[in-house]
């Protein structure tokens, strides 16, 4: 199954859900991170809920300050 | 002499490239749609380039008089951007 | 107004552009921009602001110039450092632009004072260019809810983000990032390091989305992230969602009033 993770192609061997996703990409601190499937941002409490399919759009959004000091 | 009526009239003669295109673009800003401006500007380089520029800015060349002096009237219609 | 000659001239890479023009660079001349942080982000966007001959350009910052923000900061010189932010900026931009009227708060910004300081001019854009998130929350909250439009962004190590909230026109920051994370969860620049021109690039960007507001042309970063990733040289835009429920912009909004949250322990001296 092929998805697109911040616009680069991730070939998975089953069926996952977002959960399973950052796992598998190694994120960091995954409670801070914004994850939006298509036009919806996936609420934390269904990282283990929602399941990815064939082709989803997947973005993962990061927090970023920085700028002043 | 020009039997055309300009309703605004703008020297360029003392200055340069680029500013040449850019009094005669802030004379012409002032005018309404279809007014006229009168432009006098040096030959060559200003000549072949304020006309075209203004032109592509939507507006119409409607007369050139050459003064015989290396100094040309140009006669600007004020276009509908 | 007319123009006088020296404007003519400072400004005729503008005044040839057909969309800017004698109009478009009158507008700039009228127009109030207020930068919050005069840093990484802030430096660069205050410069080509002032050179852009926006009238008032705000400056808010409570810091003194260091000598480790030379390396980004680039309106502070290295004669500025012990001398506050907001005056070395204030310097480098009358020296630069006569034109320009720099109005400067040497303080943070808190629920306290933000509300009053984006009224004190009636700023019509306001760059986010802080370093941490309190900061960037309270602005996103104040600016929604006097309904001014603003620049978010942030950079950190080789990567950067901006996005621009316009009152009516697409998601805020808190629709896409609902509350801050908790103080030291994130690391900020002073922790983790980044590049010096990336803040030339993000609030450059940030620059841009302000004059092109000011001046009504092209297509704003609204419902979008943009996204810089400098090692990879990859620019991306991600499309936002406008989410209903956000708690400050949405429909049911909850949040009426400013907060202010805790910021990380490195950064307390700022709060």
């Amino acid at each position: 199954m092929k998805i697109i993770v911040n616009g680069n192609e991730v070939v998975l061997d089953k069926e996952v859900v977002v959960k399973e996703l950052l796992d598998k990409q190694k994120v960091s601190m995954q409670q801070y991170v914004t994850v939006q499937v298509y036009d919806d941002i996936i609420s934390r409490d269904d990282f283990e809920k929602i399941a990815l399919k064939e082709g989803d759009s997947v973005e993962f959004l990061y927090f970023m300050g920085g700028g002043a000091q | 002499m020009s039997a055309i009526k300009a309703n605004s009239y703008v020297d360029i003669t003392d200055v340069l490239c680029p500013i040449t295109f850019v009094k005669a673009k802030v004379a012409i800003e002032e005018l309404e749609d279809g007014q006229i401006l009168e432009i006098k500007m040096n030959g060559g380089e200003p000549l072949n380039n304020v006309p075209r520029s203004l032109k592509d800015e939507g507006h119409k060349v409607v007369q050139v008089e050459d003064h015989g002096n290396g100094t040309y009237t140009v006669f600007v219609k004020k276009g509908d951007l | 107004m007319s123009f006088t000659n020296d404007q003519l001239e400072r400004y005729s890479r503008h005044i040839i552009l057909k969309e800017v023009g004698v109009k478009g660079q009158k507008k700039l001349l009228k127009s109030k921009v207020l930068i919050i942080g005069t840093g990484g982000l802030g430096a660069p966007a205050a410069m080509f602001l002032a050179a852009a001959g926006v009238g008032t350009i705000g400056l808010v910052d409570s810091d003194n110039v260091e000598l480790s923000n030379l390396q980004r900061q680039i309106i502070h010189l290295t004669k500025d450092v012990g001398k506050p932010k907001v005056v070395s900026g204030q310097e480098t931009i009358n020296e630069m632009n006569p034109d320009v009227n720099v109005v400067t708060y040497q303080e943070w910004v808190s629920s306290a004072n933000i509300i009053g300081i984006i009224k004190d001019q009636d700023y019509d854009f306001i760059i986010d260019g802080t370093d941490n998130f309190p900061a960037k929350f309270l602005i996103n909250d104040a600016c929604v809810l006097t309904e001014k439009p603003f620049s978010h962004a942030g950079i950190i190590r080789f990567h950067g983000q901006t996005m621009t909230y316009v009152p009516g026109q697409g998601p805020c920051y808190r629709c896409i990032f609902k509350n801050p994370p908790p103080p030291d969860a994130v690391p900020t620049c002073k922790q983790a390091g980044v590049l010096g021109v990336m803040g030339g690039i993000i609030g450059t960007i940030q620059a841009t989305e302000a004059i092109k507001y000011v001046l009504g042309i092209g297509e704003l970063l609204t419902g979008q992230l943009l996204t810089y990733d400098a090692l990879d040289m990859d620019f991306r835009k991600i499309k936002l969602p406008l989410v209903k429920d956000c708690p400050v912009c949405g429909e049911s909004a909850k949040i009426k009033e400013l907060i202010d949250y805790e910021g990380a322990v490195c950064e307390l001296k700022q709060n």
